[in-house]
């Protein structure tokens, strides 16, 4: 399991679009991608947890990996999240 | 006559097609055959996916790429594995299909609608929409086919989903009604888009009204007749060819220079509040900013916003303008402008106390951030300086100098920024109009501010009901300051422009065309407007209503003659 802790900077937050390119990228990966926001742990491939979680910008989330691709599918999410989600 | 919001212009006067509401009841039975169950609900799901698909095309192809996002969200949302997973959970569970969408849907709604963010309460009533298309197919209810109504129709309906509009054919549908919905919904969005007149939040419409009756939908008003009596609908008829003739001659203007009717071309620009407003003024063909208010950067804050924070804001507007000017007014705060972070004191007389440039002058350190950010934004784009509120020469001066030093601090520190970078002065005060002739040999440019120099000019408080009626910028005192001001930039070879509400007025234009304003700065919304009025007038013309307008003694004579002379 790898982890990392980043701050989301595009100005939406986790809205639709964001979250819909997020998890687009995530799911080709086996490994479980968790998002951890504000003590609870969300979905990293579910849209709709994703929105639910309520990220906003300036929000610090933690992005965990678990399987076979784990490195790769966490530096996937950080590159992503670091390049403000196509915002 | 019934009121309710007006959310897309125009009128549309034809025969009321009911989009009746079905009851989406089922009975919540346990299920035995569960894998039969799942079959049932994942062909509901496919046969989901392709009419979506299908009317997601359609409206990207119809309206724009932006339109049809609603319905992809509603794919991403079905195909979600939390959403899916949950329901088929259920459906294994031993729960009917339907029983499983409207448990989880309404789960995920009641999150939603709970969110203190309003895009993310948008999202609740997209579900609601996934939920009740999904219910339809799963219960085998059929819709009335909009996309197969008559010709001259006017669709009533509790609320119009987007998959419901997308079937929408323009040559036949003239209206729109619904009870629920406002200016910012889908309805609203694509009613715009479709420039079908629409009015919405109408109570109860749906009860009101039944098929085959007449009806009007007036949507710049937000006003709909129901059965209408014939002195009214022939009224109407009159209205709707008078609208529909002066959309067709506004458009008539898009793309095209700003220029008299004698050829003198003249410059178009627009008041922005947001760097996003620079989108919409380019959308709306301007041809550049003549005010872009930097107080939101400072107001939407809880902090004063840093350089960096400043100048991304700057740079962006500068950027969307493509090299067209973008006048940036300095922080205009203090007035009626309170930023509660800066603690500024209360005053007896806010407006004539502590407030723009005194204030910024008075603060330094935060006026030097902000001028900073704009002079670095000058490197992507043509950025412009404007001064509010100036009273005296020292003032623009004092600016000019601080601006001076941080060209020197660039220079020695190898950042980018427009040499030529002008600072200009807003003029919206008395004083300010009786030195123009002192302040336009130190000023790069002039811009009128109307709102101000009229209230200034007339000792008036226009919040203040018992001597509103003094607010006028028709008054003969204040058209004598701005032709006062106009001239003596004429004089000292700098352009004038003006950024109030009165550029954009049919009555005030030809005035401004004879004195010589060479740049008026209105709402995105009034280019097309400003523009057709200004072509109407040749120099020669105006000069001659303006020589008897300015010979006239009161405020009601003025606007009386320049009604009669009007070319609407």
């Amino acid at each position: 399991m790898v982890s990392q802790k980043i701050t989301v900077t595009n100005e939406q937050g986790m809205h639709m679009r964001p979250a819909t390119l997020f998890c687009q990228a995530m799911t080709p990966f086996s490994s479980s991608v968790k998002v951890n926001f504000n003590g609870t742990s969300f979905d990293g491939k579910s849209v709709m947890m994703l929105m639910a979680a309520c990220i906003k910008c300036g929000s610090e989330i933690e992005i965990e990996c678990d399987g076979p691709d784990e490195a790769d599918a966490l530096k996937k999410a950080i590159e992503l999240v670091e390049s403000g989600l196509g915002d | 006559m019934v009121k309710g919001i007006a959310a897309s212009r125009g009128i549309g006067i034809g025969s009321i097609c009911v989009i009746a509401e079905h009851e989406l009841t089922f009975e919540k039975k346990k299920i035995e055959d569960t894998e039969a169950e799942k079959k049932r609900f994942n062909d509901a799901i496919e046969a989901f996916k392709e009419e979506t698909t299908k009317q997601a095309d359609d409206i990207r192809k119809r309206i724009g790429p932006k339109e049809a996002e609603i319905l992809e969200g509603h794919l991403v949302m079905i195909s979600d594995p939390t959403m899916a997973g949950e329901m088929t959970k259920m459906i294994e569970a031993g729960q009917c299909a339907e029983a499983a969408v409207e448990a989880v849907c309404d789960m995920f709604i009641g999150m939603f609608s709970k969110m203190d963010d309003e895009m993310m309460r948008q999202r609740a009533s997209d579900i609601s929409d996934v939920k009740v298309s999904m219910l339809k197919l799963l219960l085998g209810i059929k819709d009335v086919e909009i996309s197969k109504v008559a010709k001259g129709t006017i669709l009533v309906a509790k609320d119009l989903t987007p998959s419901m509009t997308s079937q929408i054919d323009k040559d036949n549908v003239v209206g729109i009604i619904t009870e629920i919905g406002g200016k910012t919904s889908h309805s609203a969005i694509l009613a715009r888009a479709l420039e079908i007149p629409a009015v919405l939040s109408v109570p109860d419409v749906t009860t009101l009204v039944k098929d085959k009756d007449t009806a009007i939908v007036d949507g710049t008003e937000g006003i709909v007749y129901l059965n209408p009596e014939g002195d009214v609908l022939s009224q109407y008829i009159i209205k709707r060819e008078d609208f529909i003739r002066k959309q067709s001659e506004l458009k008539g203007f898009l793309g095209k220079e700003t220029v008299t009717s004698d050829g003198a071309k003249v410059e178009l620009f627009c008041n922005i509040g947001t760097p996003k407003d620079a989108k919409k003024a380019v959308e709306c063909d301007g041809e550049g900013i003549g005010l872009f208010r930097s107080e939101f950067l400072f107001m939407d804050n809880n902090h004063l916003p840093s350089e960096e924070e400043q100048f991304a804001a700057y740079k962006e507007a500068a950027v969307t303008m493509g090299g067209k000017p973008v006048i940036i007014r300095t922080l205009d705060i203090g007035g009626d402008k309170d930023i509660p972070y800066l603690n500024m004191k209360k005053e007896d007389n806010p407006f004539l106390g502590y407030r723009a440039v005194r204030y910024c002058l008075g603060n330094k350190d935060a006026y030097m951030i902000q001028l900073r950010a704009m002079v670095r934004a000058s490197a992507f784009g043509k950025i412009k300086i404007m001064v509010p509120l100036v009273t005296c020469v020292d003032e623009l001066r004092e600016v000019k100098k601080m601006v001076a030093e941080i060209k020197k601090d660039f220079d020695a520190n190898n950042i980018d920024y427009d040499k030529d970078i002008e600072v200009g002065c807003m003029m919206e005060t008395p004083a300010a109009s009786l030195i123009a002739d002192i302040l336009a040999k130190e000023a790069d440019f002039f811009s009128i501010g109307t709102n101000d120099l009229t209230q200034y000019t007339m000792s008036v408080d226009r919040g203040n009901a018992d001597v509103a009626y003094l607010y006028s910028t028709f008054q003969p005192s204040v058209l004598r300051s701005i032709k006062h001001i106009i001239e003596c930039g004429i004089k000292a070879g700098i352009p004038v422009g003006m950024c109030g509400e009165a550029a954009a007025d049919p009555l005030m234009i030809p005035l401004l065309i004879s004195f010589g304003l060479t740049e008026y700065s209105v709402n995105p919304v009034l280019v097309l407007t400003a523009r057709c009025i200004i072509s109407k007038w040749s120099k020669e013309e105006a000069d001659a209503l303006a020589q008897i307008v300015m010979s006239l003694d009161t405020e009601s004579e003025i606007v009386a003659a320049l009604k009669a002379a009007s070319k609407e």
